[in-house]
């Protein structure tokens, strides 16, 4: 991500919004809403578009941090902040389960996630002394007070969210620019090609696994928090899943700052246009704009961003720092 | 350094490699040759831990290499090319270098500087930061392929017919390269060719293969006047 984009995503995000939006709960919401797909999209992006593995699992890890963070605070009295990283753990943990699917390439390795997926969902639903079972659980603690700062409100949400957010960009950022990076992009077309020169590509894609795990599981966490009830077909939604996995091709198939972009773009345009012009399916008219977006640019929607504003002697250059 | 002993593997029904034995010494140069499904690549994907056989063992240096990962072979010091390219898709050619060296090396440090030796040495500094994938004509592929097992810091390189597709001039060309490549990282190598030239001017013995065995063996001169080894290459059928 070039710096100026950086600078000024930071500005808009952290003060823009904020001033501008702070009092209105309903758009503060919305926009944390697009963020906790954002940081999903973010995650899936690290084992999908750079590592080759597409997920169809990712509502497992958001479902599990989403439980662990709400029995331990709820149960066992764990601070939600630190919780919030024991949702992010928890999930890794989940993972591990999903790793034989790692021998597995393409639509196989798609499909045995998904169905470890529903394998979660399924315990959640049946483990009714630690999880509520299909009840689910209510009440669950607010964000706290911290630093005399109250997070449990719809902008100290949207806050803590947004610092989630941009830690999984600047981890994907630096994985990316690292030989770690370089290896798993080279493993997306050409395993063999990387493990002959001494690569451990199943090392690599495990610890990708958890990273990826951990970010989502952590999400997760968040938002039980941030809505306070759970319940196992909300947190395993299948929509965990599909809007981070188009947000982060819609918004840039393989760029760092596109699934963050495509996030924030599909679920806004999605609430604040198309539902105010079709409040009931308003979800037809954002498929064909997908479908529409990917025909016509399969490379999603920053590229056409960067060739629309960057100075035409830069888009290669800016296409190169994105990319 | 690097001893095959009783080598079998099957795919299926068929019999790719039966019994088969060889070594090679260090600093030598062994020319695995014989007609196309004898079982010389099927050797070479044993080694590097592409294929797993039936039976057998293989030593080099010490280390029982069958009960190694591909990861750990390369960190011992075995290197090797494919006779299809198979360059790291979307790395540039220095890209390409940087991984092979980061986790081909036991250290796992990227050392530029012996990077742009390398690529000097194969005759790709000029394209160093061309993408590996789209930007290389075949003769940079091989050259590609020969570098990136070199950035591993090889101590036994196998090379499968790398000079394969290359017309004459550039053959030559190459085949010069790999020779200065010998003497400058002080290699052992095996090498699969089928161009006889090649393995008399590169190779200081040869293993030849027939039907999964091993037939012949010995100096090359001597070995292509083997009546047995001619049969394998005319197809005679043996009485």
């Amino acid at each position: 991500m070039n710096i100026k984009f950086s600078a000024a995503f930071a500005i808009v995000m952290y003060l823009v919004i904020p001033f501008t939006l702070g009092d209105n709960n309903y758009l503060i919401g919305l926009v944390a809403s697009a963020l906790i797909i954002a940081g999903i999209a973010v995650a899936w992006a690290l084992l999908g578009n750079l590592g080759g593995m597409v997920s169809f699992g990712h509502a497992a890890f958001f479902g599990v941090g989403a439980y662990t963070s709400a029995v331990l605070t709820m149960d066992h009295g764990v601070p939600v902040f630190v919780a919030l990283v024991m949702g992010g753990i928890g999930a890794s943990i989940s993972s591990i389960f999903m790793m034989p699917a790692l021998r597995l390439r393409g639509p196989y390795f798609a499909l045995a996630i998904l169905a470890y997926a529903e394998i979660f969902k399924i315990l959640a639903v049946e483990a009714t002394s630690i999880t509520g079972g299909a009840g689910g659980l209510l009440s669950i603690p607010t964000l706290p007070v911290f630093m005399g700062i109250d997070f449990g409100t719809k902008l100290g949400g949207y806050i803590v969210i947004l610092n989630i957010v941009c830690l999984t960009l600047i981890t994907y950022h630096f994985i990316r620019k690292s030989t770690y990076g370089l290896a798993l992009k080279a493993m997306h077309d050409s395993e063999m090609a990387t493990r002959i020169v001494g690569v451990p590509a199943t090392y690599l894609k495990i610890v990708m696994l958890l990273v990826s795990a951990f970010m989502t599981g952590s999400i997760g966490a968040f938002n039980a928090h941030y809505i306070n009830f759970l319940e196992p077909d909300y947190a395993f939604s299948g929509s965990w899943t599909i809007f981070p996995i188009v947000a982060a091709i819609f918004g840039g198939y393989r760029t760092l700052s596109g699934p963050v972009l495509g996030a924030l773009f599909i679920y806004l345009v999605d609430q604040l246009v198309f539902k105010s012009v079709m409040p009931q399916g308003h979800q037809l008219i954002l498929g064909a704009m997908l479908a529409g977006m990917i025909i016509l640019s399969p490379s999603g929607l920053l590229p056409i961003l960067t060739k629309f504003f960057a100075p035409k002697k830069n888009i290669k250059k800016a296409e190169g720092q994105h990319a | 350094m690097l001893k095959v002993e009783d080598l079998s593997v099957s795919f299926g029904g068929v019999r790719a490699l039966q019994n088969v034995n060889f070594e090679v010494h260090k600093h030598e140069v062994l020319g695995l040759v014989g007609p196309n499904g004898a079982g010389k690549t099927t050797s070479f994907n044993v080694l590097s831990g592409v294929v797993k056989p039936v039976s057998g063992t293989v030593t080099y240096d010490g280390h029982d290499i069958l009960k190694s990962s591909m990861h750990q072979r390369v960190t011992y010091g075995i290197g090797r090319t494919f006779q299809i390219p198979q360059p790291m898709h979307e790395l540039t050619v220095r890209e390409n270098l940087i991984v092979a060296q980061r986790f081909g090396r036991p250290d796992g440090k990227v050392k530029q500087d012996r990077i742009d030796e390398i690529l000097e040495s194969v005759n790709l500094s000029h394209k160093s930061e061309s993408d590996a994938a789209t930007e290389l004509a075949l003769t940079e592929r091989k050259a590609l392929e020969v570098a990136k097992a070199l950035a591993t810091e090889p101590t036994l390189l196998m090379l499968d017919e790398v000079l394969a597709g290359l017309e004459t001039t550039s053959k030559k060309l190459f085949m010069e390269t790999l020779k200065k490549i010998r003497k400058q990282y002080n290699l052992s190598m095996i090498v699969i060719e089928h161009d006889i030239e090649t393995i008399m001017n590169m190779c200081d013995r040869v293993v030849v293969f027939n039907f999964g065995q091993v037939i012949a063996e010995g100096d090359p001169e001597e070995t292509f006047r083997n009546p047995e080894v001619v049969r394998s290459y005319t197809g005679e059928v043996l009485a």
